[in-house]
């Protein structure tokens, strides 16, 4: 006898399960339009382009769980067990029917060879629903918050395998065919019956299967299964160009990329495991933004998040850093703060004071215009006074030209360009704020002034290169700028300018510094920016020192606290500040100086080693600082 | 004569009242003339109280006189005034002068200057002296001649002590209320639930210098430590940072610690009169010019933020 | 319930050092950024929540220059309707009383419930002009309210005395109320809301059209005969500590010790 198997044996009435089939189906794509149609109200000047990039990423962490892997093992090996056996039983499926309606091929070897294929697609897919249950409810994993959606979703797809294994044994133990042993698994089920119970109550089984099966596909638009959908286009979209609506012609907050990352949410919680706000145990978490507005928005349900909470997010990006599926939780968090800056009543006021400030004073600290008090005693261009075309324009930004403890970067980094002899100027009083307070805040109209006076005055002055003191600036500069205007300046941050220096050999240190220190990478430096080594290449350049990595460097960072707006709000009565946390994860590492790259993280961090009690033991320096220190 | 209108409430006649006879007096030395209180409502027992500080005691009884509401109010003032023809009226510049002047000033065409912290008279003439922006700038102000002046007079600005003992003799003018439009319903006063800072010897009071909230745990525990209660002026109860019960102040509390410590205060004249009969008065402020530093016994300008740690330290010792 | 709001514009002086014209009359005010009386931003806001709740118009109105437009949009911003500036030209120099009589004859003619305004300014600081527009257009009032409540066409306002007590006073309908500060919190006006109000019209009136005796406002209708500006006079008060924070914390530390009995 030749290997193959009958479809549809000893089952039906086929009409009622082709009725039943069709039904599933249509409520799925009734499900799948509802979501699409939702996109679409984010669709508006966006075009999704077609990039073999963005495949690529589709294919390295979609269908090879990179992302999911990175960091947890554990959750990598079974989504893959997962994803595998469910993908490959599915495409079993249709390849049965295209064998039974279409083209007959299945049968001989290459029947058995598709047969035992499924077997191992159906162990996969059971191990990996096991390792799911472990994860959730044994092991109890802390990011995972349990409900009940998340327990019947296991429990049905664990249903619908093990019935059809099941039927597979019922099957076997009835037909009992040479070939059975191809079917190992299914196997296991053949003997709990005999031959003619086993006949008898297949198609009760089958049905059972069928009903499971079917309801599970009309199910994934209305669950969380959906991300099988939605996923893959978060991955999709990552890459694709973003753009900004002007303030005055959006209707609403949300890009169609904003949407469909939302939608795509599984809510599997590592933003909450890295987010710092989370962390010290404030009572925001990403997720749970996240699914509120997406039950919100694609389920009509009427919750509602605390107002209050979006104004915690710093938008460091650890979120972002970590989510399997690019998903920028403090994109949709500042998209939500624009939201509620229109409607204005429920802004914090102490944010309602600090934005009114920079509407007024164009900058955050004080109700003065007094910009350039920093400069007293070192000679510096002013740019705007003294016409010399083609200077390297340093914009000095807000905190570093108001702050106290922050002008110190200023004029550090002055006394080493005058050093090493480099031609620069300021904008002086003229000086706007760069608009990232604004931006952040979701306080778009004021960002798009800022930009706009910062671009006009770089134009009016002929500035083609600008570096900047806070990597905030330089983010929004150079990242955001042309989102809204076309310009041709080339942005540095100054780390990157004493880089070129020393390799230059302009900037050169002869004496060397035999001290421990530590760099804390401000979250818009490196995560933003993706500039991690340009520091470190300039401290490793001063001979003499030992630079020791904190438990959380680089891309994984741990914020300041400073960012997002936060530095101008109100603080919460928590036991440890996000500051503090940092502070002390430097003392652990034995180094007897912090180095930082950015007018904010400074203040946080100088003002945790206060609160901390460790004046004695630690200090915190900017690099231009240290830098100098190492040359005086 | 200088109509000085007595000011009471819930049985009682309030200082600024003998303030402002304080204040009568010292005109009446440059420009002779009598004094009288005019005392609208009220309890009897007033007038013996009024008796030595004034020549003449105008008294108009009615219940609707009892608690004030303006229009009953502007009625017997008129009365009093055909009946006395003064050179000057004064009121004091509280709630309820705020209420009653401009509204006098235009039923009865009185030319007002309101919230003088100094008044005098030369040859009929009216000057006074005002505080604007916020106590930063001082105005000086001539009035051009009129018969009849109107002024409101900043409540703890003058000393309550009168020199020379007069004896009043008293002058009932009848009164028929109306209708009113407006009418006076009750009085409310905010439970404290809060300590009582009116009672502390050491007083550590922030202001707007504060800057944010999260900065007042920083100057609770300073004030911990040195046994010190904590208070604010206006702005901070305003933003709710602290409770109402810690304001010092015209609408809040008026305290006279041993020490008043004010941080980051600019010292409003609001502020002032609730603290500016403390012992020792010691200012913290960035601002040299800050208002807080004419009546502060000592001053320090400096960030309340830098001196704080220090003299923590300091104190311990 | 039809609002009228009076607003006006002020100097920001919070964190500026003033300096006094060389005349005396007046401050420096070019390096002062203008903005909403404190007190008067009270006002919209609360108008603007009694709209929310019980419908109707708000017409809000300045006496001012044409920079005052700025308060009149920030107000339309936070949903006032229809505004009107009343042109300084001719109000140069007028008294309290002066400026209540340009509003008057424009308030005048139009239909309100309720008229609104700061119980003072910050920067002279009268505490009249309310009372007396009140006078003028014969209507009831109550000043320093912190908290209004609307019930059958009656209005109880609370007014903040001294010493933490309030009283509730009734008013009918219609009525005049000056705001104290403190009474809600102002919402936040963003740059897209001025934008949006941008193209409003603000309705002009000039003293001309107001049938007002010139001589009744302006320095000729003032009672004042001059005005002189000066700084606070110094040096009565505090004896400033000098030196180092250590040193000057140690003489804080000894009088704090000495004359707190610590």
């Amino acid at each position: 006898m030749i290997p193959e198997r009958e479809l549809f044996w000893h089952a039906g009435p086929k009409t009622l399960f082709y009725l039943l089939s069709l039904v599933s189906v249509s409520i799925f794509f009734y499900g799948l339009t509802r979501h699409i149609s939702v996109w679409k109200k984010g669709l508006k000047k966006e075009k999704i382009h077609l990039s073999c990039k963005s495949i690529g990423s589709v294919i390295k962490d979609g269908i090879f769980a990179g992302r999911i892997l990175k960091g947890d093992i554990s959750a990598g090996i079974m989504h893959l067990l997962i994803f595998w056996g469910f993908s490959f039983l599915f495409l079993g499926t249709i390849v049965l029917a295209f064998d039974h309606y279409i083209y007959h091929f299945l049968f001989g070897k290459k029947y058995l060879f598709f047969s035992f294929s499924l077997e191992v697609a159906g162990i996969m897919l059971i191990l990996g629903l096991f390792l799911a249950f472990i994860r959730r409810y044994v092991q109890k994993i802390g990011r995972l918050e349990n409900k009940r959606e998340d327990f019947i979703v296991l429990l049905w797809l664990v249903l619908i395998t093990f019935t059809g294994f099941f039927l597979e044994g019922l099957r076997l133990s009835y037909q009992n065919p040479e070939w059975k042993k191809f079917s190992f698994f299914g196997l296991l089920f053949s003997n709990i019956f005999s031959k003619d119970t086993a006949y008898m109550i297949y198609p009760f089984f089958w049905w059972i299967h069928v009903l499971l099966s079917l309801s599970f596909i009309s199910a994934i638009p209305f669950t969380k299964l959906f991300h099988m959908i939605a996923s893959p286009l978060s991955i999709y979209i990552k890459d694709q160009p973003y753009f900004i609506v002007p303030v005055e012609e959006r209707e609403d907050v949300f890009t169609y990329r904003e949407l469909i990352q939302i939608d795509a949410c599984t809510r599997c919680g590592r933003c909450v495991e890295i987010c710092p706000s989370s962390g010290v145990g404030e009572p925001f978490a990403p997720r749970d933004v996240i699914s509120l507005i997406k039950e919100k928005i694609f389920f009509g349900k009427k919750t509602e998040y605390d107002p209050k909470l979006i104004w915690y997010c710093t938008t460091c990006g650890a979120c972002l850093e970590v989510c399997p599926i690019y998903i920028p939780p403090f994109r949709i968090i500042r998209e939500l703060r624009a939201r509620e800056i229109e409607d204005g009543t429920r802004v914090p006021a102490l944010m309602a004071q600090t934005l009114e400030r920079l509407y007024k004073y164009n900058n955050p600290w004080v109700s003065s215009k007094k910009r350039t008090e920093w400069v007293k005693g070192l000679d510096i261009i002013d740019i705007t006074k003294e016409k010399e075309e083609g200077l390297l324009c340093y914009f000095v930004g807000c905190t570093t030209s108001y702050e106290t403890r922050a002008q110190e970067i200023a004029r550090s980094f002055s006394k080493i360009l005058n050093r090493c002899g480099v031609r620069f100027g300021i904008l002086g009083r003229k000086e706007p704020c760069c608009g990232d307070i604004a931006r952040r805040v979701g306080e778009d109209g004021l960002f798009e002034d800022h930009t706009i006076s910062c671009i006009e005055l770089f134009q009016e002055y002929g500035i083609k290169e600008v570096v900047t003191s806070s990597p905030h600036c330089l983010w929004t500069m150079k990242n955001e700028y042309p989102l809204l205007k076309d310009i041709d300046i080339s942005f540095f941050h100054y780390s990157q300018i004493l880089e070129r220096l020393i390799n230059e050999g302009v900037l050169n240190f002869k004496k060397g510094l035999n001290i421990k220190v530590t760099y804390h990478d401000p979250c818009y430096l490196g995560r933003h920016n993706r500039i991690f080594d340009s520091p470190r290449n300039v401290i490793k350049a001063i001979p003499g020192i030992k630079l020791i990595e904190m438990e959380h460097n680089k891309e994984n960072s741990l914020c300041c606290g400073g960012g997002g707006g936060r530095m101008w709000q109100e603080e919460l009565d928590v036991d440890v500040k996000m500051s503090e946390r940092r502070i002390m994860e430097v003392y652990d590492t034995g180094a007897e100086i912090v180095i930082t790259c950015c007018p904010l993280c400074l203040i946080m961090l100088e003002d945790a080693r206060k609160t901390k009690g460790l004046e004695e033991s630690l200090k915190v320096m900017d690099l231009n600082e240290f830098v100098l220190m190492a040359l005086e | 004569m200088i109509l000085v209108l007595a000011e009471h409430r819930r049985g009682e006649l309030r200082d600024v009242t003998f303030e402002m006879l304080s204040l009568a007096e010292r005109i009446s030395k440059e420009s002779p003339m009598e004094i009288a209180s005019l005392l609208l409502g009220g309890e009897r027992g007033f007038i013996d109280k009024l008796k030595d500080f004034c020549d003449r005691i105008i008294f108009v009884d009615s219940p609707e006189l009892k608690n004030y509401s303006p229009e009953p109010y502007l009625e017997a003032i008129k009365k009093a005034i055909d009946a006395t023809s003064p050179k000057l009226i004064m009121i004091s510049h509280s709630s309820f002068g705020m209420d009653l002047a401009p509204f006098l000033s235009e039923k009865l065409s009185l030319p007002l200057i309101t919230d003088c912290v100094d008044v005098s008279l030369k040859e009929g003439r009216l000057a006074t002296l005002r505080q604007i922006y916020g106590g930063k700038i001082f105005s000086e102000i001539r009035l051009k001649p009129y018969e009849r002046y109107l002024v409101t007079v900043r409540p703890g600005t003058f000393e309550p002590e009168i020199r020379e003992k007069r004896s009043a003799s008293v002058m009932e003018i009848p009164f028929q209320a109306g209708t009113y439009k407006r009418r006076f319903l009750e009085y409310i006063e905010e439970k404290i639930e809060d300590i009582d800072i009116s009672s502390a010897d050491i007083i550590v009071s922030i202001g707007r210098g504060i800057g944010k909230p999260e900065n007042i745990p920083i100057v609770q525990e300073f004030a911990d430590e040195i046994g010190a209660v904590l208070a604010c002026s206006r702005p901070v109860a305003d933003k709710g940072w602290l409770p109402k019960s810690r304001q010092v102040g015209i609408s809040g509390k008026t305290v006279k610690p041993k020490i008043y410590l004010a941080l980051g205060i600019s010292g409003s004249f609001q502020h002032q009169v609730g603290m500016k009969n403390s012992k020792t008065i010691i200012a913290v402020n960035k601002d040299p010019k800050a208002p807080i530093f004419n009546i502060a016994h000592y001053g320090v300008v400096a960030d309340m933020f830098q001196v704080i740690p220090v003299l923590k330290e300091k104190l311990k010792k | 319930m039809n609002i009228i709001l009076c607003v006006k514009q002020v100097p920001d002086v919070t964190e500026a050092d003033i300096r006094i014209k060389k005349d005396g009359k007046d401050i420096e005010k070019e390096d002062l950024e203008m903005v909403i009386n404190e007190w008067d931003n009270y006002a919209v806001e609360e108008a603007v929540r009694i709209k929310e709740k019980y419908g109707g118009k708000i017409t809000v109105i300045t006496l001012g220059d044409e920079e005052s437009e700025d308060v009149l949009r920030r107000a339309l911003a936070m949903g006032a309707d229809e505004a009107i500036r009343i042109d300084e030209e001719g109000f140069e120099g007028s008294d309290p009383r002066g400026i209540a009589l340009g509003l008057y004859h424009v308030i005048k003619d139009l239909p309100f419930d309720l008229i609104l305004t700061g119980a003072q300014s910050a920067d002279m600081g009268w505490a009249q002009v309310g009372v007396l527009l009140a006078g003028m257009l014969n209507i009831p009032y109550a000043t320093l309210a912190v908290q209004i409540e609307i019930k059958d066409k009656k209005v109880i306002v609370k007014r903040e005395l001294e010493s933490n007590t309030f009283e509730n006073v009734e008013l009918p309908i219609p009525s005049l109320i000056t705001i104290q500060s403190g009474i809600n919190e102002p919402r936040y006006v963003s740059v897209l809301g001025i934008r949006r109000v941008r193209k409003l019209k603000i309705e002009e009136k000039f003293l001309d059209d107001l049938e007002i005796p010139p001589d009744k406002v302006g320095e000729k209708g003032s009672i004042i005969e001059s005005m002189k500006l000066m700084p606070p006079p110094e040096g009565k008060g505090a004896e400033i500590i000098e030196g180092s924070i250590e040193e000057v914390c140690e003489r804080l530390a000894q009088i704090i010790k000495e004359k707190g009995g610590l």
